[in-house]
């Protein structure tokens, strides 16, 4: 089995930003592992027990800084999966995955936040638990709590937040980070009509301004707004890797041949 | 990654460390009433309970040290910050599971946040000692430049503990079960409400010696009965597995990571 880890990539301005090489994760097709309570803490690894399957395997790719990508996939493909290891929250079985410099994770937006805090509270913890240092915060903070709508909240414990206020504030405070690489996991699927339109427009100038977009959605029209490069998965494997526009036919003909 | 690098991943964190033992004193004392207060009521009533039965009903002057409630106070915080911590430890990355699926920090740190925050809280509850030793005119002995030590193996220990539990639990979720009894069985078997010099065979006592906690109580009564102190093999002892623990946790957490966060 090769090294499987995450770690930084160093280079010039133009070499890639993220790098994924023969990238592979294996899941369990039920849920629990075979216990084996004494392997576990004797030898600190459990065997493989039948019935897993690979969620990924043999994804290789390499993402120039600025690009904008689109997966593209049916539900249950892996795509998902292959964003969680990008940015570091998973590790893979086999081959290596690695960005330079950090990664802003859209991804469970209001994982961050505790219900009993009051939300001023909730952003300074959120923003310093991605990395943003005390003299950052100050000075982000009434843009993040501007961009959110929240303004009038702010000492009011997070839980009595609406599930659409509280998805604001993590998309408010995510989006502010300074990181080179953005990954988005279907979260402008929420929030109200007005609300979305201000999230793609941040999103647009986040591109705009160099950073790398990495985009889960099953919307042919965000794809198509925001990115320029297209990774179609099915079953796990990579099968096209090109012009958005492409890839989504591709996928569009291979939908319509299956129903 | 080896060992060593894993250390200095979570060390090049520890802003954030902090930052997280601060999120849970607050969260802690948020909503409660009487907040602080708390922290120093638990340990009072036991510390009095434990007094009652075996100062006053059953009159064992022989047991421990005198004044036997000073003595137990001493035991029974330190045995608060160990309970506490291995409770929450076992649990720390299934309720932690949304932050830990969503941050790409050192894993490490959802086990150190909680021996940290309870150590502050142990910290918290220090006074309480210090004030029966005012009630019992007990002045402290040189020992007590000795506490720093004790913190510190004590957080290593939990540490070590804390890693092995995190991990194997979200694995095995009936772990919690046991650990819920392992601790009640502990705290028996560990020098707190007596001391190790009450243990009748020396065979026996050398047995006790290997609890990493007896070596750890000693070092914290040091301060009060200094006279009562079990001597440094004890704590060498103690010192030993409490590193040896650690290493042991960090290492199986370090290589069931993968599949931990499959699971979460």
């Amino acid at each position: 089995m090769a090294a499987a880890q995450v770690s930084p990539l160093s280079g010039s301005d133009d070499s890639p930003v993220i790098q994924a090489d023969g990238l592979g994760i294996e899941f369990l097709r039920n849920r629990r592992y075979r216990l084996s309570l004494r392997e576990m803490l004797l030898q600190g690894r459990m065997t493989t027990p039948k019935g897993s399957f690979w969620a990924l395997r043999d994804v290789s790719f390499a993402v120039r800084p600025g690009e904008a990508v689109g997966l593209v996939g049916a539900n249950g493909q892996g795509k998902s999966t292959l964003l969680k290891l990008i940015a570091g929250v998973l590790v893979p079985d086999e081959g290596t995955v690695r960005v330079r410099g950090g990664v802003a994770p859209l991804i469970e937006l209001t994982g961050g936040f505790v219900g009993d805090l009051t939300a001023r509270d909730n952003i300074w913890l959120t923003a310093g638990l991605h990395g943003l240092t005390k003299a950052q915060i100050e000075e982000r903070f009434d843009e993040i709590v501007a961009f959110a709508e929240v303004g009038d909240f702010l000492d009011t414990p997070f839980r009595h937040f609406s599930s659409g206020m509280q998805v604001r504030l993590g998309f408010s405070v995510v989006t502010t980070l300074d990181e080179p690489v953005v990954l988005v996991d279907e979260v402008l699927a929420v929030g109200d009509q007005r609300f979305r339109e201000k999230c793609y427009t941040r999103m647009e100038q986040l591109v705009s301004g160099g950073r790398t977009l990495f985009l889960v959605s099953h919307s042919e029209k965000d794809l198509k707004r925001f990115c320029t490069r297209g990774l179609y998965l099915q079953g796990g494997r990579l099968v096209k890797d090109g012009p958005i526009d492409d890839v989504v036919t591709q996928y569009n003909d291979d939908q319509k041949k299956k129903s | 990654m080896s060992l060593l690098d894993r250390a200095r991943a979570v060390h090049a964190h520890r802003r954030v460390l902090w930052l997280l033992v601060r999120r849970d004193l607050k969260v802690r004392y948020a909503g409660s009433v009487l907040g602080y207060l708390w922290t120093v009521l638990d340990p009072l009533m036991m510390t009095g309970v434990y007094w009652f039965v075996f100062a006053v009903v059953f009159h064992r002057r022989g047991v421990g040290e005198q004044p036997y409630i000073v003595f137990l106070v001493l035991g029974l915080l330190s045995w608060q910050w160990f309970s506490a911590t291995v409770t929450d430890t076992s649990r720390a990355l299934t309720s932690e599971a949304r932050l830990v699926r969503s941050t790409r920090l050192p894993r490490e740190i959802w086990v150190i946040k909680v021996v940290g925050s309870k150590g502050v809280e142990f910290l918290f509850s220090l006074p309480v000692v210090a004030l029966f030793m005012v009630i019992y005119r007990i002045a402290p002995s040189w020992e007590i430049v000795l506490l720093p030590l004790a913190i510190v193996l004590q957080a290593i220990l939990l540490t070590g503990i804390g890693l092995l539990l995190a991990a194997t639990t979200v694995l095995v979720r009936d772990l919690q079960r046991v650990v819920r009894i392992g601790l009640r069985v502990g705290f028996y078997m560990s020098p707190i409400i007596y001391s190790i010099s009450d243990i009748p065979h020396h065979a026996l006592r050398r047995l006790f010696a290997l609890n990493p906690m007896t070596g750890i109580v000693e070092l914290y009564r040091s301060l009060a009965f200094p006279d009562a102190f079990a001597g440094w093999g004890v704590v060498g002892v103690s010192a030993a597995i409490c590193v040896a623990v650690l290493l042991w946790g960090a290492s199986v957490f370090r290589r069931l990571e993968s599949p931990v966060l499959k699971e979460l």
